[in-house]
């Protein structure tokens, strides 16, 4: 079912678009939506759990990203930016609302934003003058996305251009409750064969879904891609055929209406790292890592040799996307899209390697899961400009809408970026956190909260069952690889970075409670 | 046409055992993963999550019904159709029991079993074949067919409560994609 309805879907979007083309004018579109050269196109990139500490951009050893850093020569390139939390749904958030989560209170796995504070969205904010376009792979960006559909022009399905779904019932079969079609379908009635605790909630669709994974190749292993197609669990896709779809739908869209604002989010380089033949073992393993012990927080205990492997791994998977983003970047170069777009790379969150934890999501809230990449690329910009200030994802909101020429809101928690209209500020703090185990509807009780100050970040780690209450904190210029906890050792420092971490909790729960 | 059909009494007595069986897998999964909703739903939420689920269950137990009809309506009466509160009993209990122990199977041992998953489904599809075929003039059998149909009897009670819900949650569903 959910693959005739993609078909239809595309089909439908194909048709309209051929058909507007022919009519001199889109069915599809609002007269609000007419060509209107004064506003530039926005172009939202994000790629899911890409940290900036493994990105050679930024100065990673190994040589993962060519062809982002042929595309920074005219970007503008973030060196201190960082997510508001350790996984999608956190992160994603934050960067759509322009808030912290406890906030926009998505912090729970597969959670929702506040439901009275969904108008406060990129979308809405830019208004209708903008044609609104959202994909993403993630489903569990796509649940905040759908708590956004009134907002959007288009909203693909997450499984558009993927070549197997796993599941016979995807999110976008239920049309009129899209936002909770997720926890209908994907956390409820369907079998995902890869949850290591299902319990399916219909018996038919179980069954079917189990008979399929059964009778089929599961991983989709093949001469291209000899650990299987990538996937998120849910569907396999490849990165080619993912990103010429979404190349061929903006240069469609473009053409149609514009302004536009396109809001694309892949899965990869999110786990499995399953990378194409061409870039397996394209990295030796020589790579100098500093061993870290296992953290009493972590969630896992992989050894040291399991995380270089997978780190490996990650790196070609990496390499493999950037091949691909950069043939992108080429044909809407080629086709003058460009021209008159601002296109943002970032990411939704980083991914660890360290301390016995492989991935996100965990308690852990070190520099490589929370350190991501920003890159912006103006309309004509011909050179590269590096700031390496702190900045926040909760920024790119306020920043966007300075570019659409809209009012930013008093709400927003972010700033304008530094080079676009306003100065750095070297007294900024960051607080990016975990609470995934907290009800949403409470205020926080137990989490890592994290404070980062100029070259210091503090991590706050509270309420967790069998742990005391622990500080931890570190001087990123001096040790990036945060080892030497300073906590003990600079009081001043310390004192002064907990009094302002603790208010700061203190007055988001205050917050919250009055709300 | 009706004529083909087993009674309404019988019908019901056999849709009271589908429903029920598939209703008790449902609202078991059901209260296994509320506890995690509750963190991120509100009432209004988990109970959409819910009613979409309850919905699958009456198309489900539809399709399973239907299937038992067809088959009464095609095979010769004194095969199926005279016997239909027994026999459709059994078959739905083999259906609907196969089905749960091959969803159970997975959840304990795990895809990675690969097609041993089908042993317990398959073999208790045989046994579904067993009593079916056993003849009514052993004393046993006689003892189990009246137990089974005791059993659809009383289970057409939860229908009260069953045929009620299916409503509400289809006209919330409605609403919900019509409004």
């Amino acid at each position: 079912m959910s693959r005739i309805n993609r078909r239809d879907f595309l089909k439908l979007y194909a048709a309209l678009l051929a058909g507007a083309a022919f009519s001199g004018a889109s069915p599809l579109l609002s007269s609000a939506h007419s060509q209107n050269s004064d506003k530039p196109n926005i172009l939202i990139f994000v790629f899911d759990a890409m940290s900036a500490r493994h990105l050679s951009l930024y100065g990673y050893a190994r040589k993962t990203t060519p062809n982002l850093e042929k595309f920074a020569e005219r970007a503008s390139v973030y060196h201190r930016h960082y997510a508001g939390g350790n996984f999608t749904t956190t992160g994603t958030a934050s960067m759509l609302t322009g808030m912290y989560p406890w906030t926009h209170r998505a912090f729970n796995y597969r959670g929702m934003i506040d439901r009275g504070l969904t108008d406060r969205n990129l979308f809405n904010l830019i208004g209708k003058e903008y044609t609104r376009a959202a994909f993403t792979q993630n489903l569990w960006a796509d649940i905040l996305l759908s708590q956004f559909e009134a907002d959007l022009d288009f909203h693909l399905p997450c499984d558009s251009y993927s070549q197997f779904a796993d599941s016979l019932m995807q999110p976008h079969a239920l049309r009129a409750d899209r936002d909770l079609a997720y926890y209908v379908f994907q956390d409820f009635l369907n079998l995902r064969v890869d949850d290591p605790h299902p319990y399916p909630g219909s018996l038919f669709l179980a069954s079917a879904d189990l008979s399929r994974a059964l009778a089929s190749d599961r991983h989709h292993i093949s001469a291209d891609y000899p650990k299987g197609l990538p996937t998120n669990h849910d569907f396999s896709y490849e990165n080619p055929g993912v990103l010429q779809g979404i190349g061929r739908l903006v240069q469609g869209s473009l053409l149609q209406s514009s302004p536009y604002l396109g809001y694309f989010h892949f899965w990869s380089p999110h786990e499995p790292y399953n990378a194409r033949k061409d870039f397996v073992g394209i990295f030796p393993n020589d790579l100098k890592a500093q061993v870290k012990h296992r953290h009493s927080h972590s969630a896992s205990n992989y050894s040291e040799a399991s995380l270089r492997k997978y780190r490996r791994e990650y790196d070609e998977f990496i390499a493999d996307l950037d091949a691909e983003f950069g043939r992108l970047l080429s044909e809407l170069e080629k086709s003058g899209v460009l021209q008159n777009s601002y296109v943002i790379v970032t990411s939704d969150h980083g991914e660890l390697f360290e301390r016995g934890e492989l991935g996100h999501a965990s308690a852990l809230m070190y520099d490589p899961v929370t350190h991501i990449p920003l890159l912006i690329s103006a309309p004509g910009q011909t050179a590269r400009s590096d700031f390496h200030s702190l900045t926040s994802n909760v920024d790119l909101l306020p920043t966007l809408l300075q570019i659409a020429g809209r009012e930013i809101p008093s709400w927003s928690e972010g700033r304008i970026l530094p080079g676009f209209g306003k100065a750095d500020d070297p007294s900024r703090s960051l607080f990016p956190m975990v609470a995934k185990d907290n009800p949403a509807f409470q205020p926080i009780q137990h989490g890592t909260f994290t404070l980062i100050k100029g070259v210091y970040e503090l991590f706050f780690f509270t309420g967790y069952p069998g742990h005391p209450d622990a500080f931890e904190l570190y001087n990123l210029q001096e040790d990036p690889d945060e080892l030497n906890d300073l906590y003990k050792k600079d009081i001043t420092t310390a004192s002064q970075m907990k009094d302002e971490l603790l208010e700061a909790v203190s007055t988001a729960n205050r917050n919250y409670q009055k709300k | 046409m009706l004529k083909y059909l087993p009674k309404s009494q019988a019908v019901l007595q056999v849709y009271a055992v589908i429903a029920v069986m598939l209703c008790a897998w449902t609202i078991t999964a059901f209260l296994w993963k509320l506890s995690a909703w509750l963190l991120m739903l509100n009432m209004g939420e988990i109970f959409t999550v819910f009613a979409y689920a309850m919905l699958a269950n009456l198309a489900e137990s539809l399709i399973v019904l239907l299937l038992l009809l067809t088959a009464s309506a095609l095979l010769p009466p004194h095969l199926f159709r005279d016997h239909f509160v027994v026999r459709g009993t059994i078959l739905s209990i083999g259906i609907v029991g196969s089905l749960m122990l091959f969803v159970k199977l997975d959840m304990e041992f795990g895809i990675e079993s690969g097609a041993r998953l089908l042993i317990g489904p398959l073999a208790g599809l045989v046994l579904t074949s067993v009593l079916l075929g056993l003849p009514p003039r052993f004393r046993l059998v006689r003892f189990l067919h009246s137990a089974i149909a005791w059993m659809a009897d009383r289970l057409t009670v939860f229908l009260f409560i069953l045929v009620p819900l299916f409503l509400i949650v289809l006209a919330y569903v409605a609403f919900r994609n019509i409004a």
